[in-house]
């Protein structure tokens, strides 16, 4: 007897790693269900703020009913409160979002990213609940338990733990965040089957948004 | 079967007829009260365009104790009339100036139970629903929206509505990234932005001092002497640290012990 499972995972993964003025945000763009492939240029990253940025692995459907959940919530807040969503604001939405189906979870693992108010790189990581974290970097999808290890031994962050509170953000420069996300991905491309086809990187910094495309191996 | 279904149709046709009947005598009464002038339903217009219930609710309000509030660029100032009715009373228990959130104050005239319902329900609860959903405080506009939204929610019929309409005027001095700002609605659930204003019994004298001593250049102690001074002009009673409150949002909402009333006092 089949029971229907309302669940699927199509996925992916996603990288994001905050800087002191900007943020770096990149995923694959291969959609898969099993061992087909059904999209070599499925985008899984959204806007949803002009200095913010969702990124999600997961559950396609469930993903494309959050992001318009939340893309209408901006909206209504900003005929409201007569301004755009912080990222700091879209990250509490999206977490409270993600915990009122705790019962009928959405198949999605988020990771945010953007400017904070005061213009420095921020990324918060998601559970498919709504915990949620704000770090200095994060990976979630079916290669994030590839990219996690070589992310922490070059971005290691100070322990939130630790008081008075450091700073989370990578000292790195743009262009070498950019290098150190081509070359994560390009590792976890080699190993995980759902990883790979193209890679879509989005740049945020004070002047805006820039995306670039680059190749991933196609096998 | 038949004849006892007979007397239950009847009957029904009765009831039917009577409750037929019922809305057309409402229907004429209530056409007859409009061409007549005479006090239509609560929250319908008079032939000539008004609210008489917003009307006299902003009657109400000038039986109401006095608040004063006065914008600075370090802060804003609220001053209000305790108005203690007996030496019995505690004053401390007197409650007209009341903190909505970190950041937000407000003053009340009128029926103060009203204006504790207002506060408690639409206030309170609006900015922290607020900040549980966006982590991070209401701005100042929104949250008097948000008041006012309220405001016009009284009628007939409708059980979740009030029978009236709140009897109660605020002054709501607030802090956000737009720096001060001080804002005052009335029960028609209008709401203006002031650099000053006055409201409650005393309030046309007190609007006319302010107008006179009002600058943008104020100090927020200099806002405090003239917010107390023109209390002074417009109360009864000598003042003292037990019949007036004073506080502050500079930036965040301070309401001042009696030893810091004293202190304003004695500058008078």
């Amino acid at each position: 007897m089949a029971r229907f499972d309302p669940y699927e995972n199509n996925g992916g993964t996603c990288v994001a790693v905050a800087g002191a003025d900007y943020c770096v945000v990149a995923a694959d763009t291969r959609l898969s269900v099993g061992y087909s492939i059904l999209s070599r240029d499925h985008s899984k990253i959204a806007q949803l703020a002009d200095k913010c940025v969702l990124a999600s692995s997961g559950f396609q459907g469930d993903i494309k009913a959050l992001q318009k959940a939340l893309a209408a919530k901006e909206l209504v807040y900003e005929h409201n409160n007569n301004k755009k969503m912080s990222c700091p604001a879209m990250a509490q939405l999206l977490s409270n979002t993600l915990y009122y189906k705790r019962f009928f979870p959405y198949y999605a693992f988020n990771v945010l990213a953007g400017l904070d108010t005061q213009g420095k790189g921020c990324v918060f990581t998601y559970d498919a609940v709504g915990s949620y974290e704000r770090t200095g970097y994060s990976a979630q999808g079916t290669g994030s338990a590839l990219m996690m290890p070589v992310l922490d031994n070059q971005l290691k962050s100070p322990s939130p733990l630790l008081l008075p509170a450091r700073d989370a953000v990578t000292p790195l420069s743009e262009s070498d965040a950019v290098d150190l996300v081509k070359d994560v991905f390009a590792s976890a491309t080699e190993r995980d089957i759902y990883t790979g086809d193209r890679l879509e990187i989005v740049v945020i910094n004070s002047s805006g948004t820039c995306r670039e495309c680059i190749e991933l191996r196609k096998d | 079967m038949a004849d006892r279904a007979l007397p239950r149709t009847a009957a029904l046709a009765c009831v039917l007829r009577f409750n037929f009947l019922g809305k057309q005598k409402r229907r004429e009464e209530r056409e007859r009260g409009a061409e007549d002038g005479v006090r239509p339903r609560v929250n319908t217009f008079s032939p000539e365009g008004r609210l008489f219930q917003v009307e006299y609710a902003i009657e109400a309000i000038k039986l109401g104790s006095t608040a004063i509030g006065l914008k600075t660029k370090d802060g804003v100032v609220l001053a209000v009339e305790k108005r203690v009715t007996s030496p019995l009373l505690e004053p401390s228990s007197v409650e007209k100036i009341m903190e909505i959130d970190e950041h937000i104050g407000c003053a009340m005239s009128g029926l103060i139970a009203d204006a504790r319902t207002l506060v408690e329900h639409a206030f309170r609860v609006e900015t922290q629903n607020h900040r549980f959903s966006y982590g991070e405080p209401m701005t100042r506009e929104s949250s008097t929206q948000a008041i006012c939204d309220l405001a016009l929610r009284f009628g007939e019929g409708d059980e979740e509505s009030m029978s009236r309409p709140f009897g109660v005027s605020l002054l709501i001095a607030g802090h956000d990234e737009n720096g001060p700002s001080l804002y005052y609605t009335d029960p028609s659930g209008t709401f203006w932005q002031c650099n000053a204003k006055a409201i409650g019994s005393g309030s046309e004298g007190a609007d006319s001092s302010l107008q006179e001593q009002y600058n943008k250049e104020l100090t927020l102690q200099e806002a405090e002497t003239i917010a107390l001074s023109i209390l002074k002009q417009v109360m009864e009673e000598k003042v003292t640290p037990n019949n007036v409150d004073i506080a502050k949002v500079a930036p965040k909402y301070h309401l001042y012990t009696p030893a810091e009333v004293e202190a304003v006092i004695a500058r008078l």
